[in-house]
C-alpha cells in the first residue's frame, strides 16, 4: 500500500523517531554512566553528557579488573565469551547442516523417527534439563573448561530444522545432474549444497553467535574459576558485590563492550544475513 | 555411442504401484527414439531407468553390451537434460560445463577444448563466464544441452527437454535439437507429452500407455497406421475423429448414415477418420451437421456432428460452408477398430471403388 499524504509519512517518522529514541536511550544512558566517577550515579542527578573518567575506567577493567567484586580483566572474560559463543556457532552450524543433509537426502531406516526426535529437542531447552545436564557435564570432568560450556549448548534442533527446510527447496534435479555428473554424496554436499546455503549459514552465524554470547545461565553453573568466567556472567558478579554499593561506572563499562562483538556481527555480516532471510538463491 | 537394449523391464513402487508394466525396446546406435504418452503412462520412469536414476524392479537393461541395471549413474556414459535445466546456480556457464568433465579428472586442455566446441555449437561463447540466472531461458535450455554435448557421451537422454519454453522459441529448439542430432549423431532418447514435437523429432516413436508400449515404429507409419484406438487418438492434431459405428452386409453405418460400402468386417466397431481425410460439401439434409468454424489461417476446422457424435473436418478456405453438409470419404483412409480391445482391424477395406456419397 502506497500511500502519499504528508501527515502520514510525520506520523510514520515520528513513530520511528520515538522508537529508536526508546532502544538507544539505555544504551546511552550506560555509556554516559561509565564515563564517570563511580558515586556519581548514585547522587540521584543523572547527567546525560559523558564524564571525564572515561579512560581511565575503560583501562582498569580491560586489563586489571575490578579487584572488589572478584572479577579479572575484561579481554579475559571477552575471550572465554568470544570462545565459547564461536564453539557454539561453529559447532551448531557443522552439526545441524550435516545432520540435515543425512535426513534430507539419504533414504535410510528410521529416517523420520531421527527427524522427530532432534525435532522434539526444540521443546527442551538448557533450562528445563539443567540439572541432568550439569550431572553428565560434571561426570564427565568438563566443570571449568572451554568443552564443559559448550558442547552442552552446540545441541539444538532449530538449525537442523532450518536447514532441513531449506534443502527441500533444492529441486531434485540438481542432485540428480550432479549425480550423472559424477558427484559423490559428499562431493555434492560440498561442491553443491554448502555454496547454496551460503546465506543462510550467514545468518544463522549470526543468530546463533549472539545467542552463545549472550548466554547466562549455563556458564554461572558450571565455572567456578574465575579464569574461565564469561563476560555477561561477569558483570553479574560486579553487581552483586558484598557490604558496598555496585561500582556503576566499571559495570556500565563492562556492559558497553559485552554489547560490541555482538554488534560487530550482525553489522559485518548484515548484507548476507538480510539476503539470507529475505531470498533464497536459486 | 552405442545402442540400449529394454528386456521385460518393470517397475514396481513400494506399495506395488506398477508404474511400467514390462517393457521391450532395441534403439539402434544413433537412432533418436522418443517415448511420447500422456501424464502418468510411465515414460519419465523409464528413462530415469535408463538413465539409473530409478532402480529397475525387473528386467535388464543394456547400454553397448553392458548391462547396466546396478551401474551407478555416472558410469553409465549416459548425459542427460532435464525439464528444468538443472544447472547449478552458483557456478557459471564455463563451470557448469565442466564440472562433469573435472569429477572425471580429465586433463585441463581437453575441458578447455571441449568446452570451446560446444560452445561454439551451441552459440554460447559470450555467455560463458555468466551464472544461469543472468541467462534467458532459451540460453539456460543450450547450456543445459551443453553440459550433456560436453560429455561426448554413448547416448542422450532428454526429459520432456521444451516444455518450460514459450511456443516460439520450443519450436526453434526442436529444430536445433533436430539439427544437433543429424551432426553429432549420438543416440537419444527423448521423452516428451507433445505429439508434435514427437513426430517431427523421432526416427522412431514409442507411443506409451499405462506402463506398456502400445506401438514403436517411424513417426508417418504409426500416424498413417495406428495399431490401436490409443495410438489414432493420441498422434495428430486435431486428434483422429472416432465413432461408434457397426458394419452390416460390408456397409459402415453411424447411426442410420451409410458412411461407406466395401468394408471387410461385421458387427459394431470403431471408426476413425482424419480430419484431413474427411471431405465435405453444402447439402441440404446432408449429415454432418455444422456447428462452428475454426480460422487457422491457411485452412479452416469445421465442427460438427453426424448422428449425435462429435466430428472435425479439416477444409480448404476455398470450399464453400453450411449448416448441412455431405461428407465424402476415400475407403483408403478409413480406420477400423476392435469395440473390445480398441485394436486395428487390418485390410478392413476390402477394395476401392468409387468413394461412396453419404447422404443422410
Amino acid at each position: 500500500m502506497v500511500e502519499n499524504r504528508p501527515f502520514l509519512t510525520f506520523l510514520a517518522h515520528l513513530v520511528m523517531v520515538l522508537g529508536v529514541l526508546f532502544v538507544a536511550f539505555p544504551v546511552w544512558i550506560a555509556f554516559v554512566a561509565s564515563t564517570h566517577e563511580p558515586g556519581t550515579f548514585l547522587s540521584g542527578v543523572v547527567p546525560m553528557l559523558p564524564g571525564k573518567a572515561g579512560w581511565e575506567t575503560y583501562r582498569q577493567i580491560l586489563f586489571s579488573g575490578v579487584s572488589a567484586s572478584g572479577a579479572p580483566p575484561i579481554w579475559l572474560m571477552m575471550k572465554n565469551s568470544l570462545i565459547m559463543a564461536l564453539s557454539i556457532t561453529v559447532g551448531k552450524i557443522t552439526i545441524s547442516i550435516l545432520s540435515a543433509f543425512a535426513i534430507v537426502y539419504f533414504r535410510f531406516p528410521f529416517r523420520v523417527a531421527a527427524f522427530w526426535l532432534i525435532f522434539i529437542t526444540l521443546m527442551l531447552p538448557v533450562e528445563v534439563r539443567i540439572v541432568p545436564t550439569f550431572k553428565v557435564v560434571a561426570d564427565l570432568g568438563m566443570l571449568n573448561s572451554y568443552a564443559g560450556l559448550s558442547i552442552p549448548l552446540i545441541a539444538s534442533a532449530t538449525a537442523t530444522f532450518l536447514f532441513r527446510q531449506f534443502f527441500l527447496t533444492i529441486p531434485d534435479e540438481l542432485a540428480e545432474a550432479a549425480r550423472i555428473d559424477g558427484a559423490s554424496p559428499m562431493k555434492f554436499f560440498r561442491d553443491m549444497v554448502l555454496p547454496l546455503s551460503r546465506t543462510n549459514i550467514a545468518a544463522l552465524f549470526v543468530i546463533l553467535f549472539i545467542y552463545g554470547w549472550n548466554q547466562y545461565v549455563w556458564p554461572m553453573l558450571i565455572t567456578t574459576d574465575p579464569d574461565h568466567y564469561t563476560l555477561v556472567m561477569g558483570i553479574k558478579r560486579m553487581v552483586a558485590v558484598a557490604d558496598s554499593d555496585p561500582q556503576w561506572n566499571y559495570v556500565m563499562a563492562s556492559v558497553v563492550l559485552a554489547m560490541l562483538p555482538p554488534v560487530l556481527v550482525v553489522v559485518g555480516m548484515q548484507r548476507l544475513f538480510v539476503k539470507g532471510l529475505v531470498e533464497q538463491e536459486k | 555411442m552405442a545402442q540400449i537394449t529394454l528386456s521385460g523391464v518393470k517397475k514396481i513402487y513400494p506399495g506395488g504401484v506398477e508404474a511400467v508394466k514390462g517393457v521391450d525396446l532395441e534403439i539402434a546406435e544413433g537412432e533418436f527414439v522418443v517415448f511420447v504418452g500422456p501424464s502418468g503412462c510411465g515414460k519419465s520412469t523409464l528413462l530415469r531407468m535408463i538413465a539409473g536414476l530409478e532402480t529397475v524392479s525387473q528386467g535388464e537393461i543394456r547400454i553397448g553390451d553392458r548391462v547396466v541395471n546396478n551401474v551407478e549413474p555416472a558410469d553409465r556414459d549416459i548425459a542427460m537434460v532435464f525439464q528444468n535445466y538443472a544447472l547449478y546456480p552458483h557456478m557459471s556457464v564455463r563451470q557448469n560445463l565442466s564440472y562433469g568433465l573435472k569429477n572425471r579428472k580429465m586433463p585441463k586442455e581437453e575441458i578447455t577444448r571441449r568446452i570451446d566446441d560446444t560452445a561454439r555449437i551451441l552459440q554460447i561463447t559470450d555467455y560463458l563466464d555468466r551464472k544461469p540466472r543472468a541467462l534467458s531461458g532459451g540460453q539456460r535450455q543450450r547450456v543445459a544441452m551443453g553440459r550433456a554435448i560436453v560429455r561426448d557421451p554413448a547416448a542422450f537422454l532428454f526429459d520432456e527437454p521444451l516444455s518450460n519454453l514459450d511456443a516460439k522459441l520450443r519450436l526453434h529448439m526442436r529444430g536445433e535439437i533436430k539439427h544437433l542430432h543429424r551432426r553429432l549423431a549420438t543416440t537419444s532418447v527423448y521423452v516428451t507429452h507433445d505429439q508434435l514435437e514427437a513426430m517431427t523429432l523421432a526416427d522412431k516413436l514409442v507411443v506409451l500407455n499405462g506402463g506398456r508400449i502400445e506401438q514403436v515404429g517411424k513417426p508417418l507409419d504409426l500416424y498413417r497406421r495406428p495399431a490401436s484406438v490409443f495410438v489414432a487418438g493420441f498422434l495428430g492434431a486435431p486428434a483422429m475423429n472416432l465413432l461408434d459405428a457397426h458394419v452390416d452386409g460390408g456397409a459402415l453405418h453411424v447411426g442410420d448414415v451409410q458412411i461407406l460400402q466395401g468394408v471387410a468386417a461385421q458387427g459394431p466397431v470403431i471408426a476413425g477418420l482424419r480430419p484431413e481425410d474427411v471431405h465435405a460439401r453444402v447439402q441440404p439434409g446432408g449429415a454432418f451437421r455444422l456447428e462452428f468454424v475454426e480460422e487457422l489461417g491457411g485452412m479452416r476446422l469445421l465442427h460438427g456432428s453426424v448422428e449425435g457424435q462429435r466430428l472435425i473436418i479439416q477444409s480448404p478456405l476455398q470450399a464453400e460452408v453450411g449448416p448441412e453438409m455431405a461428407l465424402q470419404i476415400a475407403p483408403e483412409a478409413l480406420h477400423l477398430f476392435n469395440v473390445a480391445d480398441g485394436m486395428r482391424i487390418t485390410n478392413a477395406v476390402r477394395q476401392a471403388p468409387e468413394a461412396a456419397d453419404a447422404t443422410g
